[in-house]
């Protein structure tokens, strides 16, 4: 919780909060939810039902801002090139054809069909946001991207998704050993540490050579 | 024209290689899910389809 106040913090005392608004959006959204997760957690307890509708839908809503705030990046990318309008346009066309492929999936359930829904959503939405942090690496490799600011906020991204792919994967193949069980929780406090050090270390005008993004053989 | 046929091209691709990845990821799970937001520990899961 503290990571992401010391975010929204760093983003404001350096004036970007505007201009990264979505990233503050999702860390600003991502405290909001933890303080009524705790409360809820507190007063009912992990195994209630009301934990359990309180955190899938709050995580459902996360995840459409995570999936908007990687969006903002790429269209940032893609700005240079004029493409903003069909990043846009491709961020609304994912985000419908997810919504409406996970209530094709779920549509068979009799009871509880909004809970799963925001479960399911918030799992392929997940993965979407995967491919596209991973195809905006690429896009920020192949563009010899220059901002700094820019290309360490989407390679934290990309560490993030990739951490927690990590995760999912340590807690399937090892379950009986607890630390999996912690590992994601403390990942959530990466992407705002990492995102406020970038804020913090590096001016809008910080440019990278191209060299240091591509090692090229020679 | 073309350029809006390719986006719907383009994100017709990430939405199918998002759910292939899924797939492939989740067939070999004990239905534990990925929850990628916030320190707060999972709870259960909401009872399974019908």
């Amino acid at each position: 919780m503290g990571a992401g106040v010391y975010f929204v913090s760093c983003s404001l005392i350096r004036g970007a909060f505007f201009r990264y608004f979505f990233l503050n959006l999702y860390v600003i959204l991502s405290l909001f939810a933890d303080l009524g997760r705790q409360g809820v957690l507190r007063f009912y307890g992990v195994d209630s039902s009301q934990y359990m509708y309180a955190y899938y839908y709050t995580d459902c809503l996360l995840t459409v801002t995570l999936f908007v705030a990687v969006t903002s990046l790429a269209s940032r990318v893609f700005a240079e090139l004029n493409l903003s309008r069909y990043v846009r346009f491709v961020a609304v066309l994912l985000l419908l054809g997810t919504a409406g492929f996970t209530y094709a999936v779920v549509a068979q359930s009799t009871e509880l069909l909004a809970t799963r829904f925001a479960v399911e959503l918030s799992q392929n939405l997940y993965f979407v946001g995967l491919v596209l942090t991973y195809l905006l690496w690429g896009a920020v490799l192949k563009l010899q991207e220059t901002r700094t600011r820019l290309v360490q906020m989407v390679l934290s991204l990309g560490l993030y998704f990739s951490a927690y792919a990590g995760s999912y994967a340590l807690l399937n193949l090892a379950p009986q050993y607890e630390v999996a069980k912690y590992l994601a929780p403390l990942l959530g406090c990466f992407l705002p540490i990492s995102w406020a050090l970038t804020i913090m270390r590096y001016s809008e005008d910080a440019r990278l050579t191209p060299a240091r993004l591509v090692a090229v053989p020679r | 024209m073309s350029r809006k046929l390719g986006a719907l091209a383009l994100a017709l691709g990430i939405l199918v290689g998002a759910m292939e990845l899924k797939t492939l990821v989740t067939a070999h799970s004990n239905s534990v899910v990925i929850m990628a937001n916030g320190v707060s520990p999972l709870p259960k899961l909401p009872p399974p389809q019908n």
